[in-house]
């Protein structure tokens, strides 16, 4: 069936960041804030929310965090409903928005997503991400997050020659991207003998290979064609969109230098829009490890498979190439506060799509791909957007 | 009632590997091999289950060393991870023995390898793997 009637009309991110003294439910209402009064829509028109939150539990000993996040942000009453599926918790968020707006249940709502991670140690953090892997027979024998990324980087490596030279590229460009994004929790550039620097986390996994440990929160309304005009002459439509599972555990896995969830989710979201790889402008893909951003590229079409780390080096995936990815920096240098990605890159997608992605801003943007990822790859979340006028 | 105090559990699967024994579920239908153990066998379908012994021969299909390790596992690190396609046809992770954890390069995927376990500090038994 296809999508008809979902448009996305403002969009917004906090800071992403160690955002100090700032507790989850002030950042998400920040983004709050952002995406609906400071945006021109009032919060009353608002029905109904879809929140993205990975392992609060965990992390700031708080779980039922729909209602609350959203009594702070002044929706006090509203229908709420907390979506998890790891990494891909945002994006989960935004597919259950999706179908409440396809549905006619809803007008307008709110999909938005938060993480509070840097209040606790690296261990703890490094033990709550743990948990969205098969506690039973893989985190228990000292399976890490970055070794998930790093058996799939090592089988990647000897099927198809790609190199840590290559991974290091897709860190020296995200931090390129990043350093003129405001919003990024780093703005610097990074030297490719820099992100080389061999501090193992997980061979042949390095620092700068990784995503870093961030506070933040996004938010996006949603809304009907109808009511659409009401907010802004430049909706963007989600005119796609693929969910897929595949086994938590790696040793399930029959391929280990693609992801099938990637694939299945793109090839239902590709039929639905009635549009294929060739016909994006760019990609928003979930590089929580650099690695992970080059099989991604693959899965998702952009590039044969084998042919991502080589679209790398040769500048296709760079923000003025011919397939950006990633082009405000992804998550590995703009950050990764987990619950809120899936719905960031939607702010990604909406800002460059309606052409207010200021220095970051593509050559080409009428449609493009987001691509939101769980855990060991169990979920996967695509979207295809395009600007309504397109 | 025999039948079922042999069903194959998680848990058994578990303490069976605290013992230094390597057990799989097995399809009672088509006579896959199952591990680590599935509720339902993907080549047919069936939910009915039995243990089975293994061979414990398989080959090495890809692996990492895990530096930075979660708190429980900081004294073991740096060590290896590894994904092991058994001879029965079933995949495994598993932890390798017998390699230098800082001379990755030297692993060379294909190789063969044999069932073997690894105790932590703490008196807790791994599956591991070790060249044949």
């Amino acid at each position: 069936m296809p999508l008809n009637n979902t448009n996305i009309v403002s969009a917004a991110q906090t800071k992403f960041g160690k955002l100090e003294g700032i507790t989850i439910r002030e950042m998400f209402a920040e983004a709050v804030d952002k995406a609906t009064v400071e945006a021109g829509i009032p919060k009353k028109d608002i029905q109904a929310a879809f929140i993205g939150t990975f392992i609060p539990e965990m992390l700031i000993h708080q779980g039922h965090t729909a209602p609350l996040l959203i009594d702070y942000a002044g929706l006090r009453g509203l229908p709420a409903t907390r979506h998890e599926a790891a990494c891909a918790s945002g994006a989960t968020a935004l597919r259950a928005g999706i179908m409440a707006i396809e549905s006619g249940l809803y007008d307008t709502v709110l999909v938005a997503g938060a993480e509070k991670m840097t209040s606790v140690s690296t261990n703890k953090v490094t033990e709550a991400l743990a948990a969205a892997a098969d506690d039973e027979f893989e985190s228990s024998i000292g399976l890490t997050f970055p070794g998930v990324f790093a058996i799939a980087a090592v089988a990647h490596m000897q099927k198809y020659g790609t190199t840590e030279e290559d991974m290091a590229r897709v860190a020296v460009k995200a931090h390129y991207n990043a350093s003129t994004n405001p919003l990024a929790q780093f703005q610097k550039e990074i030297t490719l003998e820099k992100a080389l620097t061999p501090r193992y986390i997980a061979w042949p996994l390095k620092l700068f290979d990784c995503s870093p440990i961030s506070d933040g929160a996004a938010a996006i309304v949603l809304t009907s064609n109808e009511k659409a005009k009401e907010y802004t002459d430049l909706p963007v439509k989600i005119i796609g969109t693929g969910q897929a599972s595949a086994s938590m555990d790696l040793c399930n896995r029959i391929e280990l230098t693609s992801f099938e969830s990637s694939v299945k989710a793109s090839k239902i979201a590709y039929e639905m829009a009635k549009l294929g790889p060739e016909d994006m402008d760019f990609a928003v893909v979930h590089d929580c490890f650099t690695i992970a951003e080059i099989i991604a590229s693959e899965d998702i079409g952009f590039f044969k498979p084998g042919e991502g780390a080589k679209a790398v080096r040769e500048g296709i995936t760079a923000r003025d190439g011919d397939k950006p990815i990633n082009p405000m920096g992804g998550l590995k240098a703009v950050g990764h506060p987990v619950g809120a990605t899936g719905v960031k890159q939607a702010v990604v997608i909406y800002k460059e799509l309606i052409g207010e992605a200021g220095k970051n801003q593509v050559p080409k943007y009428d449609t493009a791909l987001m691509h939101n990822f769980g855990g060991t790859g169990a979920t996967c979340v695509v979207n295809i957007m395009r600007r309504a006028d397109a | 009632m025999n039948d079922k105090s042999n069903k194959p559990t998680i848990e058994k699967y578990k303490q069976f590997i605290q013992e230094g024994k390597f057990r799989a579920f097995k399809c009672s239908d088509c006579g896959a091999v199952i591990a680590p153990p599935l509720g339902s066998c993907y080549s047919c379908g069936s939910s009915k289950m039995e243990w089975t012994e293994i061979s414990g021969k398989g080959r090495l299909v890809s692996f990492t060393v895990i530096h930075v390790a979660p708190e429980e596992f900081q004294d073991e690190a740096p060590y290896y991870i590894a994904i092991i396609e058994l001879d029965e046809g079933t995949r495994v992770t598993a932890r390798l023995s017998g390699f230098d954890p800082l001379k990755p390069e030297d692993v060379k995927l294909g190789t063969s390898m044999e069932l073997t376990f690894i105790e932590s500090p703490k008196g807790r038994k791994y599956l591991a793997f070790k060249a044949a």
